[in-house]
């Protein structure tokens, strides 16, 4: 038995405490963005770090996340471990010439010569800020060969997967969530690496496995008291890493239940859930299967329009009831 | 009359906090309007002030402990003599006003 010490925490303390260790360890961790400096963070991910480590290392930048990101990309290609703040998600896709043609590609162009072990931060999700200020685009960045996808939901996670990105080779893509900022939870005194592409069973059950990540992982456990109160018996797998994809997690949960529910809040088209949902069809076979994401529709700023866009415990609870009373494959 | 001094609430997003610091101890006697205890969200702080007089009498969750939004937090007593209740059993609550700042 482990008699490690525990505490409780907020989100964003998660994320400030390993950014501030990574920083102590290596000189080469620096951070740019957009109000990470005095300000300590549009979350206050990064409180304090500007006072201990100085305007030399964490930078405030203009607005300007093209700018951001191919200095990041340039600082990293050069010998720096730079984090790159996005605040909102959506203004990740200025950064993307630099990213995905410049970041993602370096390894490869340079024969392994030159890296780019950069981590760009950005806060997705759905809270009240309008269309342009609200999206889920995680599975655009999943798509690109060369980068890793990482989307905590928990603070354990969001401290174990900023230190794994911080040591990665890179490119890392680090997801967080705007709801997920109020929220808490324990983290140890001395906590344990969380790999990238290792995905984890939240909440053990029998008979569905839901397979999320970031937010939607609250959203799924909502559900899943619902439907426990029914005798319903839901699995919970935590993605926490979207590529590389830990398909054999999922899969061996879906291997035990027989019925796969994907859930994310992004887009269902060409989403995380899709290839999720592939991905363990060819490994497990037959299966009973239901995607579920965000309405076609872009997230508006009205808030009973919001929540109508986006899954909800009980459209969660409702798919997993049609889902159980289908026959495997015939969905 | 023993009373339940509780997380004062709602308070947007927020869930659980942290209690940041206590401004008396067990004895002490607060006025209207003074603050008696600070507490912190993710990102701000919440500062709880007597809406009326009041002897704190025990402090249930010390600074660094945390208590959902409607949980107890401290028992506050008409006066210091009266015998506490078991920590549950405080039946009324003690009104407060609060601030986000």
């Amino acid at each position: 038995m482990s008699t490690e010490r525990v505490a409780k925490v907020f989100f964003a303390e998660a994320i400030a405490r390993a950014l501030g260790e990574a920083m102590a360890r290596d000189p080469r961790v620096v951070i740019l963005g957009q109000d990470v400096g005095r300000f300590g963070g549009p979350y206050r991910e990064f409180a304090g770090l500007h006072a201990r480590f100085g305007d030399e290392r964490v930078r405030d930048m203009p607005v300007a996340e093209a700018s951001m990101v191919g200095v990041g990309v340039g600082a990293a290609a050069a010998g720096l471990r730079p984090l790159v703040s996005i605040t909102y998600m959506d203004f990740v896709m200025l950064g993307l010439d630099p990213l995905v043609n410049y970041g993602a590609k370096l390894r490869y162009k340079t024969g392994g010569q030159l890296t780019a072990p950069v981590v760009v931060k950005c806060t997705a999700g759905a809270k009240g800020q309008g269309v342009a200020h609200s999206q889920s685009l995680e599975s655009w960045l999943a798509g690109v060969a060369g980068l890793k996808v990482v989307a905590p939901s928990t603070p354990a996670d969001a401290y174990g997967l900023m230190v794994a990105a911080l040591a990665d080779g890179g490119p890392v893509v680090y997801v967080d969530h705007k709801r997920l900022f109020p929220t808490a939870g324990e983290l140890a005194d001395a906590p344990a690496p969380v790999p990238i592409g290792r995905a984890i069973v939240r909440r053990p059950g029998r008979d569905v496995t839901i397979a999320t990540h970031s937010y939607m992982c609250r959203v799924a456990d909502a559900a899943a008291d619902r439907l426990a109160a029914d005798g319903i018996s839901c699995e919970i797998v935590d993605l926490r890493t979207l590529w590389p994809l830990d398909v054999a997690t999922v899969a061996a949960s879906v291997a035990r239940t027989g019925a796969l529910v994907t859930l994310e809040e992004g887009q269902l088209a060409c989403g995380i859930g899709s290839e999720v949902a592939f991905r363990v069809r060819e490994e497990v076979g037959r299966m009973r299967v239901v995607r579920l994401g965000a309405a076609r529709a872009p997230v508006s700023g009205n808030p009973r329009l919001e929540a109508a866009t986006l899954p909800r415990p009980d459209d969660v609870a409702a798919a997993v009831r049609r889902l159980l009373d289908a026959k495997a494959d015939e969905r | 009359m023993i009373y339940a001094l509780a997380v004062p609430g709602p308070i947007e997003d927020v869930e659980e906090l942290r209690v940041l610091q206590w401004h008396g101890e067990p004895g002490t006697r607060f006025a209207a309007g003074e603050l008696i205890v600070e507490l912190e969200t993710h990102k701000a702080v919440v500062e709880v002030r007597a809406s009326g007089p009041g002897v704190l009498r025990a402090i249930l969750c010390p600074a660094g402990d945390w208590q959902a939004v409607g949980r107890t937090l401290a028992l506050i007593g008409d006066d210091d003599a009266e015998p506490l209740p078991p920590p549950d059993a405080a039946g009324a609550r003690f009104d407060v006003a609060f601030e986000v700042t």
